[in-house]
This record gives C-alpha cells, structure tokens and sequence, in this order.
C-alpha cells in the first residue's frame, strides 16, 4: 500500500533530514527521489560550510540553533561520523573594499547576537598560517565550522532507513493531487499514486514545477555552482574558508583533501537541464582564486570537478511553510545556495510543518506568499 | 528515467566472505567487506558507495577499481551488474595542478 | 579560441587513422595525446599483424604505427603531444593541458579515441609489487626496455596474455604458466601454439588462489575451478614466480563521452557510448571511434578511425556525393572481413566447436594450447608430400590470409574469405623460399621435407629469438607441447629482409620426427 503519514519528495540534506526527525517521532514516512541517487543533487554538491556568519538576519538564527543544538551531536545521533569540525570561518580580505564588505557581514551578524569580529593579518595567520601575505585581514567566527557533504545525506537516509522510512529512488513526481480540499496524492511519473496525511515538497529547483500543480510558484532560478576537489594532502588546518569577494571558499577535509568552490561570474546563464556538465572556464577561474589567498597549495593536483544547481530565490532565503491556501502540504525550498549548513535544523523546522507540530523555531519570514511587488 | 528502486529491503544476515578483508580500491584502501555493508547499509549504487567510503576516489580515479566495485555491489544486490550506472565521468580526465588550471591560455600554443 | 575542422583525442590507431583520412579530405586537423609519443598501444605491439593486405596483414604493429604517423604527418595534421585532454565540453571545446598551462580548442568535429585500460582481478596479495596488468608488462619491455620480472605467471589466455606472454619469453623472462578459469584458451590458437611448443604449461579452468611475498610477489598458487568458478579444495599448485601479469580483458576509456553526457548503453560489462555504424554519438558531430566504442583490436581499431574521420569530413562537406560514398563502402567492406570467422565480436561467448567448413576444432589446442600430432594431419594445411613443402597448421577461422599472397608459386590457396584455412596445392611445386613462413603472423607455418637424405628429415621453423642459433650448433627438437623429443642439429638458419626479422632456422631430426618436431632449444636451456 502506498500509503503513508508522511510523502516527502526530495532525497536529499533537508527531506532526508526531515524523513529521520519524522520517523523518529514514529510516524510512518515515504520518500520519493527523482534521481537514482539518494542526495544525489546540491545536497552532496556543495563546500560543507556550516556557518552562521555571513548569513541573513532571517537565516541567522537557525544556523545559530543547528550549531548550538543539532551539528556537534549529529555523528552520535545518527551513527555515522559525518566529519563535523567546528574550528571558526575565516572570511578573507585583500583590499580596504574588501574589509569594508566584512565589516558590514560583521555587523550584521554581531547585530544578530554572534561571535563574529574583524581580525588583522597577524591574528589571521595566527589561526591560518598558509594565508598569502596578500591577506590583509578576515571577517572571523570561531563558532563556524564545516562537514562532509557527501556523508551528511547518507547518515540521515541510512539512519531514516533504520527507523523504517521507505525510500524509492528513481520515482520522479510529476504532480500533486488536491483531493476534497487537501493536498493528499502525489502521481509518479510511472503512474503510481501515494497518498498521506501530509505532503512535502523539499526537490530543490524542480519544487517549481510541482508546486505549479497546486496552484503555487515561488520566484527562484536555477544557477550552475561547481566545485574542486584535490587530492589528498598533509592536513594543514580545519577552519572553513570565505572571501569578501565571494570568488572562492571551501575547507580541508578529513581525507586530507581540500574542497573547494568557486564563480566565474557567469553561472546564472547556464542553460537549465537539471545535468552536471560543468563550464570550461570554471576549473581555471576557482584555481585562480585559490593560488591567490593560498599560493601554497599551488601545486596540488585538482582530480575532479563536479557541478550541481541551486535553488535561488529572489530574496535568497528559503521558502519553509504549510500554505494556507493548500491545506496538507509544507514546502521547504529556495535555499538559495547556503542550505547545506542549515540542512539539520530545516529539516527539524520541515518536519515539524508535516506533522502539525509547532516549529521549534519562527518560520513566519519564511512564508511562501511573501514575494510582493516592489512599488 | 531512472529505474524506481525501493530502497526497503531484508538482506538476511550478514554472511562474512573469507576474503572480506582483500582491498578493492588501492587509492583510498577500501575493503570487499566494507563494499558489502555499505550496499547493506542502503548504499545500493556506484555513486552512493563512492561517496560513503570514497572507493574510486583516489588519484587513479576509478580506474582500477570502478568495474570491480560495480561487480561487488551488483551481487550484493543481487543483479547483473549491467543495470548499474557507473561513475559520472568528471573532469579533469587526468590529476593535474592547479597551478596548470590557473594558467589558462587564450590561444592554443 | 583556436578552431580546428576536426580535434581527435588520441594518437593511437584510431586517433591517428582518423586524422589521416580526415586530413586527405582536406581538414584541418589537430590530434591530442597525453603520451611522449604517439601511436598509442601501436609502438609497443611488436608481433606482426593479422588481417589482409589492405589491413596491413604481416606488417609489425609498431612499423604500422610508425606508418600511420608518417601519413598523418604527410597530410599537415597536427599532433600534440604531452597534451592530455581534462575535459570535453559543450560545442565541442576541449580544454587540454599543454606545458605548464591549460588551453581551450574548439572543433567543428570531434572524434574521441580514447582507447581503454586494463582489467584487474583481486586475489589474496593482488596489492603486492609484481602483479601488474600484462599490456603495462608490456609497455615495460617493449617501450621502455624494461624486463617487468624473471619468473612470470601470465593469468589469461586472451590474445592479450598470450601475445605478451611470448614477448615475455622474446624479453628473456621464464612463464611459469598461461592460467584460465574459462576452461578453453581463449585468444587466437596460433598464438597459443607458440608459447606451448616453448614449454610453457596451460592451465585452463584455473585462478590464482593467491600471491605469495610479504615486500613482493615470490611464488603464486593457482586452483582448479568448479563451474561456479570457486576452487576445488586439494587441486591448488604453487609456482615460483616473481611476477604475475593480469590479461583479463579491457574496458573502455568513456570518460571524455560520459562528461560531455553522450547517451550510454551497457554491453554487461561497462558503459559504451551509443552509436552509429560511422561511430557518431548521441551528440551531433562527436564520434567514438577504435576501443573506446568496443573493445576490439588494433587492426578494427584502424578502420573505426577511418570510418569516422570520413564520416566528420562527409558532415562538413570536405567529401561529397559518390566520393563520399564509395570511401565509405570501401571502408565498412574492410570493416566487416575483419569482424568474421570464430573470434568475431558478434560471436563473443559462443563457442563454436567446428570451423566454416565443418572441421571439428582441437580440443587439445584450446586446452593445453597444442594441436595432437595426429589430429593435426585433418586440416587444410597439413599434408605429407614428397619433398620440401610447407605445413600450415592453421586450424581456426581467423581474418588473416597473408600466406596466400607470400607464396611466388601459389603453392598456398585460402578458397574463400579471409577467414578460411589454407590449403596446400602440392602440384604447384614449394622452392623453399620460407616467405610464406615468415609471412604467417600466427608462427604456424612450417617448411618440412621428410627426404632430407641419410634417412632424416628437416624442418624449418620460424624463430624470433635472440641469440640466434648457429648453422652446425646442436640441440634439442621440442615437440608442440614443448616436450623434448630428439638432439637436433641446426642446418640453416636464413633471415632475409623480406622476412622482417622472424629468422628461419632448419633443424635436423629423423624422419619419423618431421611431422612432430616444431621448436628447438638450446640443450644448456632444456
């Protein structure tokens, strides 16, 4: 029987994460991937930042809850080491424009209630001895840190899996079904048909087109972002790695290899085919970047590159609700390309929407029927 | 379209292989047994097994191990292992430094 | 960005013969390769090469690379080299790393030719130094004028472990033995036959149970296999070895399709790129052509290229109308002769048991690698005449017909195709000219004459070792299982140019032995 309390259709950081708290409250949970790969999209495509600094004000106090509540346990709780470490983000800066911009980030942050401060390029290379010399200060939260993103969605599937969630990979939904008021039925594209108490919708770039089933849309894009990955090198340092200008960031791994992502300025012109072909310009413009607040690791073989599509919404913070127009469904979208180091505590906010519990924390800035005219 | 695979399923006990311990991928030495739990632990294809135990990850990339890790997922599974996808090919086809990558030239030389 | 008409990656014998014919058609033409050199699997391949005269049949694979090099070289394509290719990408771009620094190219056509890699098995030790794949044995000895051991257990009785198993011996490396779980050799029996009259011992139906050394491979143990190929308890044998080569097949090197999202299908044992018969892809103007879209050997490998690089040309309108189309025609024809008889690729994992005309095939040869001495005498080629004349003991369908053209008399008729068996024709009268000895790719022709007067016999057998032997240097007559049979005293030993360095040595042995005597060795070495 397809039937379940709970459809989410998305397998990847946040639906599985959701799929764990859900079925550890005992409620039966399906979950349906599009892909053949359980996290197989911008869940395991991503830098492993788990910072609350840089975040907006809105975003803030989740990230600061996930830090504080869920990411130092997490390994425990799902009995697996998804390779945490939380030893500060270190936010670069080269230039008087750009410590003007890390100023601002600290600030607001500050404003927020966190431990960010400014730091000089003595207390940088303090915490980061392979900084350049071109460095000139950072933007710095001790209290930030990094995780592998390849095993976070796992431990949550493998966990979930334990508890009895029901995964089907390969099952792409194509639409919801409204029924006697409620959204209560999702259609596969092979004709099966689940229905549950409660429906969510966590796929990323492709919730648009299934939300427009029920009548809902959410103003977001789709943007190409890929990453690097070295090989395995000496373990320099643990802290996870920003710029003022945003031109690369990125940590060392457990492994001992360094991941690392990057913009060449023209992701949000890629043509959107849901694939992960990357540019050609991208793999030298991230290098770039990196040999410049790092000329150390100049000589690090890069062995592969990978590229994987963000959800951006047009004001780049999620869309997390249980709309009152669709009685039945919660959405959990638009996390605009910082999800990943939010992925625990969204998925405990989501799960919390499905069951018709009160969210932990306040979700009302994350409304979906927020997107109003500008004038 | 992907093949619907429902990831709900009894593998019986684990039953130990005398050759448990052998290394499949040199690079980043994973064990035949570590292969076998971890389909067992719901990692029922190449790119999940990659990523929960980085076999095919190394500095060769794959290139010994990606067919012999296939084949042990595929009788864990219990299918011929031409159903399973293999590795996305990604690039850079060869390691190479990032200092080389930085170096892009306009024109050929 | 530079643009060329057409980028082929790989200046192996696909690459390269794509770049040829795409050159004559008047493209422009860059190829790109990761090596030192080109020619790709080419340069290393020192046997001669099976086929027909238009396959370059008995020509050696590194003369038919060099060839091929000089073609495309004639024709202004150019090759780069130390260039490997990190990525194929939409349009058609590559991005190739040349020095210290990464440029972008940009082809109206792409041709991959991206060859494949070898297969490993794991066995207990399996990480130990001293297993290795036999094509990088091979590489060792043959590129790099490296001797990869002393003592070798080749694992695979394809054309690939036996080929480089003779090459091991032609290094002056010992086989231990030729091991196969499969229970019948699996490449071509000439080559197998050579390696059996040596000495060597095949083992089919048989793995390794496991390397032995703690620092390095000092000793292997093989065992039988039941039909679910686990070993039968009580049937292991050790040998000494210190090298263990692994020929268990090849898969294709796809990375560069799979990137650029060419649509993939799967043969059961890997992902090959979909495509057409001119090896275009399900991405308009990308071509696969040699191993990459199918293992198969040098020789198809060859044609692939050509078909591809004609077919780019035809899409480009550098070839047009019945040119076009007779070139095509002419180049799938010899495409096809290569894919008949009993090792065709359509016929991979049948197992034929009788050739093209009904003759059973040797079961000894395809289990111990050597034809029976009296089952020999069923077959074409084999024949007791008065006189000198020549033995074929060719007894499987293979695309290879070189014997037919080498003999100046016609003593040698091939009736049908490229893959029937030789046949002698007694009438036509042999003048001992040994052409057609040299010319057998397979080493299994031989000159007897049973009348050598003093009641023996002389047998001349071709010999691709080194030292030579000397005219008058007594030894022992080997049998084809490489069983000693006889002292044996060397009358002539020829080697003309138009042999291309196989020598061909007489040896002198009692009649009675004439028709079983097929290899002779030192008496110091028996």
């Amino acid at each position: 029987m397809n039937t379940s309390d709970v459809v989410i259709i998305g397998a990847g950081a946040i639906g599985s994460a959701a799929a764990y708290y859900l079925a550890k409250r005992g409620l039966s949970v399906t979950v349906l991937e599009k892909g053949a790969c359980v996290g197989g999209g911008g869940s395991s495509r991503n830098g492993g930042g788990v910072r609350q600094s840089g975040r907006h004000s809105a975003e803030l106090p989740l990230a600061m809850y996930g830090v504080k509540n869920l990411w130092p346990g997490l390994s425990d709780e799902l009995g697996m080491d998804i390779e945490y470490y939380q030893e500060g983000n270190l936010r670069l800066g080269k230039t008087e424009a750009h410590m003007k911009i890390l100023q601002g980030l600290t600030d607001s942050c500050a404003a927020g209630g966190l431990d960010m401060c400014l730091i000089d390029q003595k207390q940088a290379r303090e915490i980061c001895p392979y900084l350049s010399e071109d460095v000139i200060g950072a933007g710095w939260c001790p209290t930030d840190g990094h995780a592998n993103p390849m095993l976070v969605t796992l431990a949550y599937y493998r966990a979930a899996r334990r508890l009895g969630a029901r995964y089907i990979t390969g099952a792409e939904v194509t639409r919801l079904r409204k029924l006697r008021g409620r959204v209560s039925e999702v259609v596969t594209a092979d004709g099966e048909v689940y229905s549950a108490g409660s429906i969510a919708v966590v796929a990323g770039y492709d919730s648009r087109k299934l939300l427009a089933s029920v009548g809902l849309d959410i103003p977001m894009s789709p943007i190409l972002m890929e990453c690097i990955v070295t090989e395995e090198a000496p373990h320099m340092f643990w802290q996870m790695l920003g710029t003022a200008m945003a031109d690369f960031y990125g940590h060392q791994s457990k492994h001992g290899s360094f991941v690392f992502g990057g913009a060449h300025g023209y992701e949000p012109y890629a043509a959107y085919d849901g694939g992960t072909r990357g540019a050609s310009i991208s793999v030298p413009s991230t290098c770039r970047a990196i040999i410049g607040y790092f000329p150390v690791l100049r000589g690090l073989k890069i062995v592969r590159s990978w590229a994987g599509w963000l959800d951006d919404c047009a004001d780049h913070i999620p869309v997390m609700d249980n709309p009152r127009e669709t009685p039945g469904l919660t959405i959990g979208c638009g996390f605009s390309g910082h999800g990943f180091g939010i992925s625990p505590v969204a998925g405990a906010l989501l799960a919390d929407l499905a069951s018709g519990e009160t969210p932990t924390l306040d979700v009302s800035k994350f409304r979906y029927d927020r997107f109003r005219a500008k004038i | 379209m992907n093949m619907s695979v429902d990831r709900t399923r009894d593998f019986g006990e684990y039953v130990p292989a005398p050759d448990d311990d052998i290394i499949i991928c040199r690079c980043e030495e994973v064990t035949k047994g570590e292969i076998r739990r971890a389909v067992r632990d719901g990692m029922f294809n190449v790119h999940e097994v990659r990523r929960f135990l980085r076999c095919g990850m190394g500095l060769c990339q794959g290139q010994t191990c990606a067919r012999l890790v296939r084949t042990l997922i595929a009788r864990e599974l219990g299918v011929p292992p031409g159903v399973l996808d293999e590795a996305t090919g990604r690039a850079p086809a060869r390691p190479t430094e990032m200092y080389v990558f930085a170096n892009e030239k306009m024109e050929g030389i | 960005m530079t643009r060329y008409d057409l980028i082929v990656v790989g200046a192996g014998p696909a690459g390269l013969s794509a770049a040829a014919e795409a050159a004559a058609a008047g493209m422009r033409t860059a190829v790109f390769d990761e090596n030192l050199k080109p020619g790709g699997q080419l340069f290393k391949q020192i046997h001669k090469f099976f086929g027909s005269k238009e396959h370059k049949a008995k020509i050696r694979g590194m003369n038919i690379g060099a060839e091929l090099l000089g073609e495309a070289e004639r024709l202004g394509v150019e090759v780069f080299l130390s260039s490997p290719v990190m990525g194929l990408y939409k349009d058609r771009e590559v991005l190739v790393r040349q020095g210290d620094g990464v440029c972008r190219y940009k082809g109206d056509a792409v041709i991959v030719a991206t060859g494949a890699s070898e297969n490993m098995l794991t066995f207990p030790g399996w990480t130990l130094p001293g297993v290795m794949g036999a094509g990088a044995a091979q590489t060792m000895m043959n590129v790099n004028r490296v001797r990869p051991g002393d003592r070798v257990l080749m694992l695979g009785s394809g054309n690939v472990g036996l080929v480089v198993g003779f090459q091991l011996l032609q290094a002056g490396c010992s086989l231990a033995a030729v091991v196969d779980a499969a229970p019948r050799v699996g490449g071509y029996g000439v080559h197998a036959a050579k390696l059996a009259r040596t000495g060597v011992p095949f083992y089919l139906s048989h793995t390794i149970v496991r390397a032995e050394g703690t620092d390095r491979v000092t000793g292997v143990v093989i065992g039988e296999v039941d039909g679910k190929w686990n070993v039968i308890s009580g049937t292991e044998k050790r040998f000494e070895a210190d090298t263990i080569c692994i020929a268990v097949g090849l898969s294709s090197s796809t990375q560069l399709l799979k990137m650029a999202g060419c649509e993939m299908r799967d043969d059961g044992a890997g992902r090959l790129p979909v495509c057409a018969d001119d090896g275009e892809t399900s991405i308009p103007r990308v071509y696969a052509a040699g191993d990459v879209s199918g293992i198969e050997e040098a020789s198809s490998a060859m044609l692939e290229g050509r078909i591809s690089g004609a077919a780019a040309a035809g899409a480009l309108g550098f070839i047009t109308g019945d040119a076009l189309l007779s070139r095509k025609a002419e180049l799938e024809a010899a495409l096809e002769s290569l894919r008949e008889g009993m090792f065709a690729p359509k016929n991979r994992g049948k197992l034929p048991d009788k050739t093209d005309v009904g003759l059973p095939v040797s079961a000894s040869l395809l289990s111990r690698g050597y034809l029976g001495d009296a089952e020999v005498f069923e077959y074409p080629g084999v024949k007791r005449a008065s006189g000198l004349h020549p033995v074929m003991e060719c007894t499987q369908n293979i695309p290879c017909d070189p014997c037919r053209d080498a003999c100046p008399k016609g003593c040698i008729k091939v009736r049908g195709g490229i893959v029937s068996l030789p046949e002698l024709d007694e009438a036509a009268g042999c003048v001992g000219c040994g052409l057609c000895v040299a010319a057998c790719s397979g080493q299994s022709i031989f000159l007897v004459n049973e009348n050598a007067g003093d009641g023996g016999a002389e047998v001349t057998i071709p010999y691709e070792f080194l030292p030579l032997p000397e005219k008058g240097e007594r030894g022992v007559a080997l049998s084809r299982s490489g069983a000693a049979l006889c002292p044996a005293e060397i009358t002539d030993v020829k080697l003309l140019p138009a042999y291309d360095k196989t020598a061909l040595v007489t040896l002198r042995v009692p009649t009675a032995l004439a028709m079983k005597a097929r290899f002779w060795k030192r008496e110091a070495s028996v």
